[in-house]
C-alpha cells in the first residue's frame, strides 16, 4: 500500500543525512510502527509521506501511485494526518475541525454533517460534543477528535507521528485500546512513529526499526523483532527485558498445559495424598471431566477419608486461553504454590507453571 | 488648555450648545466619516503591505522601517508639505490619518500570524489546506485578537488626528476648538473636546463587541478533566 524505495533526506545545512537510502513497504490495512531513539528520522519518515518533507533521493509510492505524481494538497487529503499536540483548529467547533477535509474536498453540507456524527459515534465522544471548542475539552477527548478529523474522508491511509505521546499513562493505554478496536473495524494503512517500544509492540502488525541517521536495522513483526534481534543495537534498543515484552505477545492457548492435581471426589483420602505427592504440592483440586468444584489442602483431609466429605475451597484468581503469557506469569509468581490454573469459561483446562512460560520464550 | 478667562463667561453655555445642534451633529458625522475611512483604508494597505512581508520576509524591514518615517512626522507638518500638492480637500487629511495608522497595524497584523502556534499550520498544511486558504481560514482568524488590538489603537489615535484635520478646514470636532481657542469661548472647546474623547471611547468599545462577535471560542474556556 505504501512502498518506499531508497529514500533519502538531507536538510539544508547537514552534510550528514537524516534518512539513507530507506526502503521498506506497508502492507495494506497493517500497522507499522516507525520507533528508534532521537535523531533516527521516525518523524522525518513520516512527513515524507504526505510530502510536508520532500525527499532528496528515493521514491514513494502510496496505492501503486509515486506521491510526486499529484499536488502536495490534493495528496494531503487523501491521506489522515494525526500530530501529537493534536493541533486542532482552536477556532473552530469540534465538528468544524472534524469536517475539516471533507469541506477542503467540497463535501455538501448534509453529507458532512452526517459523516461527522457518524465519526463522534465512531470515536466514542459524547453527541453534544461537536458544538464546543477545543478549548473545552481534556487531552484525551482532543487526542479522539484528532483521530476523527484524520479519519473525515476515510483516507486509506493514516500517518501518525507520536499521537497519544502528550497524554498520562492511563488515558494513553485507554487510547491504544481504542486504536486497536477501530483499526479492526476500518483496517486502515497506518504508519505510526512513537519510542515507545511498549507502545510499538501493542500496537505493531510490524515494527521498522530505524538507528540514527535513518538506517533501518530491523523490519518485522513484533514477536519476530522481540524473539531475533537482528543486531546488537536492536538487542540494546529493545531493553534487558525483551524476554517479558514478548510474553505480552503470546497467548497461553499456545502452550500445552498440565494436567495438575485434579482428583475426582468419589477418590479416597490417600489417592489424594499420592495425586498431591506426584506434583510435589501440598493441594489438589476436586472435579472431574474438565468440571472443578474448588480446592482442598493436605491439612482439610485429616481425619476425613474421601475429599467428598469435605467442603472445597473456590479457586479465586483463573487465566483464560486468551490471556497473554505476562499476565500468566503474573499469576503465576503471586501464588504461593508458583501454579496457575487455567479455564476456558467453566471448563478446566490444566495448569500453567514458570517452566511452560520460560520454555515459550526459549523457543 | 487654555480657557477663556473672562469671570462672567461660564464654563459651558447650554443655550450655545441648544442653538447649534444641527453644527455639531454634522461636525460629529465629518469627524466618523474622516475616522472610518482612514482606518478602513489604513487597514487594506497594512493587510496587503503584511502579506508581502510576510510572503517574502526580505522586504518587512523596509516596509516597516518606511511605516515608521511616516508616523514619526507630525501631523502638522505633514498637512503643510501636502497642501500646496492636493489642496484643502478631503484627500489631503486622508493621506496623513492613514499613514498614521500603518506603522502599528502592520506591526499587529504580522505579529498576530507570527503567533499562530507551528502545530497548528503543521496540521493545516498535513490536512490538505493550500497555504491561501490556510492564510484566510486559519491564520487570520487565529490572528484576530491581535489584528483588532492595532485597530482599537489605530482608531482611537485617528480620532485624536482628525482633530487636527480642522486646521486645514475639513471641518470634524476639531473646528469647535479651532474656533473656541481663536474666540476665547469655552463652550466650544469643551464641545469639542468632549465629544472626540466620547468618539473615541464608543468607536473602542463598538470594536471590543466586534471582536466578541468574531472570536467566539475565545469565550469558551472551561476546564474538563480527562
Amino acid at each position: 500500500m505504501i512502498r518506499l524505495d531508497a529514500v533519502s533526506k538531507t536538510f539544508p545545512g547537514s552534510t550528514a543525512p537524516a534518512v539513507d537510502r530507506l526502503s521498506f513497504d506497508v502492507p495494506e490495512g497493517e500497522i507499522v510502527i516507525l520507533i528508534g531513539p532521537s535523531g533516527c528520522g521516525k518523524t522525518t519518515t513520516l512527513k515524507m509521506i504526505n510530502r510536508l518533507v520532500e525527499p532528496t533521493a528515493g521514491t514513494i509510492e502510496v496505492a501503486g501511485k509515486d506521491i510526486t505524481s499529484l499536488e502536495a494538497h490534493q495528496l494531503r487529503r487523501g491521506i489522515g494526518y494525526v500530530i501529537q499536540q493534536v493541533g486542532l483548529f482552536p477556532h473552530k467547533t469540534i465538528a468544524d475541525n472534524i469536517a475539516v477535509v471533507p469541506r477542503l474536498l467540497g463535501w455538501d453540507a448534509s453529507r458532512i454533517s452526517a459523516r461527522v456524527d457518524e465519526l463522534v459515534e465512531l470515536v466514542e465522544l459524547e453527541p453534544g460534543m461537536g458544538n464546543r471548542y477545543p478549548s473545552e475539552l481534556s487531552g484525551g477527548q482532543r487526542q479522539r477528535v484528532g483521530v476523527a478529523r484524520a479519519l473525515a474522508a476515510d483516507p486509506p491511509v493514516l500517518l501518525m507521528d507520536e499521537p497519544f505521546g502528550a497524554v498520562d499513562p492511563i488515558v494513553r493505554a485507554r487510547l491504544q485500546d481504542e486504536l486497536l478496536r477501530l483499526q479492526a473495524q476500518v483496517r486502515k494503512t497506518i504508519v505510526f512513529v512513537t519510542h515507545d517500544i511498549d507502545e510499538a509492540v501493542k500496537l505493531g502488525d510490524r515494527i521498522a526499526l530505524l538507528n540514527v541517521g535513518g538506517i533501518l536495522e530491523q523490519y518485522d513483526p513484533p514477536a519476530a523483532v522481540l524473539r531475533d534481534p537482528a543486531s546488537e543495537f536492536v538487542a540494546d534498543f529493545l531493553g534487558t527485558d525483551r524476554g517479558l515484552k514478548r510474553l505480552s505477545l503470546l497467548p497461553i492457548s499456545g502452550v500445552e498445559l498440565l494436567p495438575g492435581p485434579v482428583v475426582p471426589p468419589s477418590a479416597t483420602a490417600n489417592e489424594a495424598r499420592l495425586v498431591m505427592a506426584e506434583h510435589g504440592l501440598d493441594w489438589f483440586m476436586v472435579g472431574r471431566d474438565g468440571q472443578i468444584s474448588g480446592w482442598l489442602s493436605e491439612e482439610d483431609l485429616a481425619g476425613s477419608s474421601s475429599p467428598a466429605e469435605l467442603e472445597v475451597r473456590p479457586l479465586r484468581t483463573t487465566l483464560s486461553p486468551t490471556s497473554s503469557l505476562r499476565d500468566g506469569l503474573d499469576a503465576v509468581v503471586s501464588s504461593r504454590s508458583r501454579v496457575a490454573t487455567v479455564f476456558d469459561g467453566d471448563s478446566y483446562l490444566g495448569i500453567l507453571t514458570i517452566d511452560q512460560i520460560s520454555q515459550e520464550v526459549l523457543r | 488648555m487654555i480657557l477663556a478667562q473672562s469671570a462672567s463667561d461660564p464654563l459651558i453655555r447650554w443655550d450655545w450648545v441648544w442653538d447649534h445642534t444641527d453644527d455639531i451633529a454634522t461636525a460629529t458625522w465629518e469627524h466618523l466619516r474622516l475616522t472610518a475611512v482612514a482606518v478602513a483604508l489604513g487597514f487594506v494597505i497594512s493587510m496587503v503591505l503584511a502579506m508581502i512581508g510576510l510572503r517574502w520576509p526580505k522586504t518587512y524591514p523596509p516596509i516597516t522601517w518606511a511605516a515608521g518615517v511616516m508616523y514619526t512626522i507630525p501631523s502638522l507638518a505633514l498637512f503643510a508639505m501636502l497642501v500646496p500638492v492636493t489642496g484643502l480637500t478631503f484627500l489631503t487629511a486622508e493621506i496623513g490619518l492613514v499613514s498614521y495608522t500603518l506603522l502599528i497595524l502592520i506591526r499587529n497584523i504580522t505579529a498576530g500570524i507570527n503567533s499562530v502556534p507551528p502545530d497548528i499550520r503543521e496540521a493545516a498544511l498535513g490536512m490538505g489546506y493550500t497555504k491561501r486558504r490556510m492564510f484566510w481560514e486559519i491564520e487570520i482568524p487565529l490572528a484576530t485578537p491581535a489584528i483588532i488590538a492595532g485597530l482599537r489603537i489605530a482608531t482611537v489615535t485617528t480620532v485624536g488626528l482628525v482633530t487636527v484635520t480642522a486646521l486645514i478646514t475639513l471641518g470634524g470636532l476639531g473646528s469647535f476648538i479651532d474656533s473656541g481657542l481663536r474666540r476665547f469661548f469655552n463652550t466650544e472647546i469643551i464641545v469639542g473636546v468632549v465629544l472626540s474623547v466620547a468618539l473615541a471611547v464608543v468607536l473602542d468599545l463598538a470594536i471590543v463587541l466586534v471582536e466578541r462577535w468574531l472570536t467566539p471560542w475565545s469565550r469558551h474556556r472551561a476546564t474538563v478533566g480527562n
